[in-house]
């Protein structure tokens, strides 16, 4: 069901998780990204598992939401595992026919490969359950704000304010989606059967009421806007205004001390 | 008098098809500082394009509108007009632009470019006055539908504007939201003075109003206290309108020979009215 | 005869989420051939998601769901049929108009069912007669109507399908007096023609006391009350306990003190000119 995903939804809770600056959050969780993705053996990508579940604790968000997220890219994660279990040929033969092998080899790369992307998946959650989707907008405007010297400022603002509405505006358009989708099905629409060709004809009765009401609401929102004052950005100011403070420095430490660890595990094994 | 809003002979045309067709029709009107008015008219009556007009959405074809005396054509002030004059539409869904309520709220004075200190002040006020405060960091889209739309009051309430606009607040929303809707922009009128123009297709909400204006085919066709206009009941029927309940009550009882005053409309008058006749015989 | 019923439906929304909808808890209830059923209740009182069972939108989570005396889910392959007997009007259901003409769009219904060339015409303009859909807008695109005429061709669009029981979810959202009256009476002229059993969410006390032969009320999921107008509505101080009340002209009567509450502004005339008549 579409209203599974819950991918990009903030989870209101107190943590020094929440608490942190979103320009810190933004820039560690590339680092962990980066970080993940050069961790080469099982003991740096151990390490890797355990500072991400111990970020995950201390954020306070049900580990379920967490889980979910997995739910919904499970395809993608059974692919990766698939492939890489006979794209290595290393080590002892467990299962061999025809001309396919599997190896100790590829199991070992499919559940490194597989842990890989949980982690990236956990990591990348923890920011958006944890930052508001404003503030995550404001630290990514606040990050990319050196471009305003080199004459990009009106490309900053905008680029912020189209990505605080599309964040506003995917719950909405989701239970919309659902909306219509129920509506089609009581019209004896068939969704669910028949060939390629006709499911994805099947869906131009939900496509075009769905673009058609988000025009509409594309329209609503620029008059509404009219009317709270804003003329694109000029002379704003901001109630938040982005500050460092005592959460962003744990987090800094904590991300050297995960930094040190994974090169220093890479090099050792 | 001081009026906050004064319209001097306005129309409004705009083409469609090729055609061209006036929404409203040179109309004259003054809306006095710090009351409650009612607008009613069914779809299509002009009552929309008038709201739009107000805060210079829309402007005059003809005609001139001033706010606190600013003309509403004039570029240069256009901010200051919207300032003064709020305005709240039907769908709360469409009119809000972040995802957490404060920030939401906080949208308008951003962009008035206030100190943060002062938009924070504003934002906890603005909550306060439509009884919002505990959701101060809730998402809008997890809120019911009247919770949503006094968001969106308060996201305007948050500019201090002297005058609030709302067309058709409570249109998509249950009795229970309607009852919140009407019962925080009473509130506001008394507590804090702020003009409140309500247009809506639910007669009863009209009922504690200053002033109920009819809209038909671009004109005001009625124009006083809420008794007085649905005393009406034909032409408001003719109009596609409707009367409260009570009224097409005592209405009906009027028309079947009893004598009652047809010019009450809550519930306990219209009792005392029908009981005044019992005792009487 | 029974021609609709749900026998202790529970529906429970999956995976206890912490973004939860609404539940439905228990509810069971009959619907005879022909009736008008008035189902009230406040947003979030589980309502809208009972509806979706009737069609098997929604498969009950325990419990069934009766079309004469056939659970509906007795067969799940076959479930689409089911949609053509219980149609279900969702709230603004102009909001699902997609094809190019009026009369394209509410063939779509029809056209799922396997109706094809003039069988289908005919259909189409069958219900087009009885809604009122004039024969001048059938080429026209649906996008170009007035909000309260994009409102009548959805709702032909569903009763294009004939379904022997037809389901309104709040029907008169968000129109103006004379559109809530032009549903009302599109309502009335289908089910005039084709004798129809109809099932209506409101939240207009007034129109439910004036049209429902039986009201449901849903609260917090479960079924509160279940039995004639008359009945439900001379449960004020129930009613008023989950934040619902009597229609004003009962409102009245009870202020007044009368034993005798009418629902309706015709039925109050009529018990005063008796009391009048009585007195002298």
């Amino acid at each position: 069901m579409l209203k599974d995903i819950t991918f990009g939804q903030y989870y209101d809770a107190t943590s020094v998780v929440h608490k942190c600056d979103p320009r810190v959050k933004i820039l560690l969780m590339i680092a962990f990204i980066v970080l993940i993705f050069v961790s080469q053996n099982m003991f740096s990508l151990a390490f890797a598992c355990v500072s991400v579940i111990f970020v995950l604790l201390i954020s306070r968000v049900p580990i379920k939401l967490f889980l979910k997220n997995l739910k919904a890219i499970w395809v993608v994660l059974a692919f990766t595992a698939v492939i890489n279990l006979f794209y290595s040929n290393t080590g002892k033969v467990l299962v061999s026919f025809w001309i396919v092998e599997i190896t100790t080899g590829g199991v070992y790369r499919a559940v490194f490969m597989a842990l890989r992307i949980i982690l990236l998946i956990f990591i990348s959650s923890v920011l958006t359950y944890t930052t508001t989707p404003n503030s995550l907008t404001d630290g990514i405007e606040s990050l990319l704000s050196p471009l305003k010297y080199i004459g990009l400022k009106n490309a900053v603002h905008i680029f912020a304010m189209m990505m605080t509405i599309a964040l506003r505006f995917i719950p909405t358009l989701i239970e919309e989606a659902e909306k219509i989708m129920n509506a089609q099905k009581a019209r004896g629409a068939d969704l669910e059967n028949g060939s390629l060709v006709e499911r994805v004809k099947a869906l131009i009765p939900i496509l075009i009421p769905l673009l058609i009401s988000s025009v509409r609401r594309a329209y609503e929102l620029a008059e509404a806007m009219e009317c709270r004052c804003y003329n694109g950005g000029v002379g704003k100011t901001r109630m938040k205004q982005l500050t460092l403070s005592v959460s962003d420095l744990y987090a800094i430490i904590f991300i050297a001390v995960f930094t040190c660890g994974i090169i220093g595990l890479n090099i050792i094994f | 008098m001081d009026n906050i809003i004064e319209i001097k002979n306005v129309t409004y045309e705009y083409t469609e098809d090729e055609a061209t067709h006036i929404a409203v029709k040179n109309l004259s009107l003054n809306i006095e500082r710090g009351s409650f008015t009612v607008i009613l008219g069914h779809n299509g009556s002009g009552k929309s394009t008038l709201a739009k007009m107000l805060n210079g959405l829309n402007k005059p074809t003809l005609g001139t509108i001033l706010v606190d005396g600013i003309n509403t054509l004039a570029e240069e002030t256009e901010i200051e007009v919207k300032r003064r004059v709020g305005m709240v539409f039907q769908n709360p869904d469409n009119q809000l632009i972040a995802s957490i309520v404060e920030e939401d709220v906080a949208f308008g004075p951003e962009n008035l470019g206030l100190p943060p200190k002062e938009i924070r002040q504003r934002v906890d006020s603005a909550l306060k006055a439509v009884g919002m405060e505990e959701f101060v960091s809730s998402t809008p889209h997890r809120l019911s539908g009247g919770q949503k739309q006094r968001i969106a009051i308060a996201g305007i309430i948050a500019m201090e504007p002297e005058c609030l606009v709302l067309d058709e607040p409570t249109a998509m929303l249950d009795p229970k939201g309607r009852r919140e809707i009407v019962d925080t922009l009473h509130k506001l009128n008394k507590e804090k003075g702020i003009t409140v123009i309500l247009i809506t297709h639910y007669m009863e909400e009209a009922e504690n109003a200053d002033r109920v204006l009819v809209m038909n085919d671009g004109e005001i066709i009625s124009d006083g206290k809420p008794h007085e206009v649905f005393q009406n009941v034909e032409m408001l029927k003719s109009v596609g309108l409707d009367v409260p309940q009570t009224t097409e009550l005592l209405y009906a009882l009027q028309k079947n020979g009893f004598k009652v005053n047809t010019n009450v409309i809550s519930v306990t008058d219209t009792a005392r009215e029908i009981k005044k006749v019992l005792e009487g015989v | 005869m029974a021609i609709l019923e749900v026998r202790n439906l529970t529906h429970t929304y999956s995976g206890n989420s912490p973004f939860m909808n609404d539940a439905v808890k228990d509810v069971s209830f009959t619907v005879e051939k022909g009736e008008i059923i008035g189902i009230i209740g406040h947003t979030g009182s589980g309502k809208s998601t009972l509806v979706q069972h009737l069609n098997g939108l929604l498969k009950p989570t325990e419990g069934n769901v009766l079309f004469e005396n056939e659970d509906i889910w007795e067969n799940p392959k076959e479930i689409r049929k089911i949609r053509s007997k219980v149609g279900l009007v969702f709230q603004y259901p102009e909001y699902q108009l997609f094809e190019e003409t009026v009369f394209k769009d509410i063939s779509f219904g029809p056209r799922n069912m396997g109706l094809e060339s003039e069988a289908l015409e005919n259909t189409v303009k069958e219900i087009c007669g009885i809604v009122g859909v004039k024969p001048e807008f059938f080429e026209k695109s649906p996008f170009d109507l007035s909000g309260g005429e994009k409102r009548r061709v959805a709702i032909a669009g569903v009763m294009a399908m004939k379904p022997q029981v037809i389901v309104f979810d709040e029907p008169t959202a968000g129109l103006d007096p004379k559109g809530r009256e032009d549903v009302m009476e599109i309502i009335r002229s289908y089910r005039k023609a084709t004798n129809a059993t109809v099932i209506i969410i409101s939240h207009s006390m007034e129109d439910m006391a004036a049209l429902a032969d039986k009201v449901i009320v849903m609260n917090k999921g479960s079924l509160y009350m279940f039995g004639t107008a008359r009945e439900v509505f001379s449960h004020s101080d129930e009613l008023r306990k989950i934040g619902l009340n009597v229609p004003i002209v009962s409102q009245v009567f009870e202020a007044l003190g009368l034993n005798n509450i009418p629902l309706t502004v015709d039925e109050a005339v009529e018990i005063l000119k008796k009391r009048v008549g009585d007195n002298a």
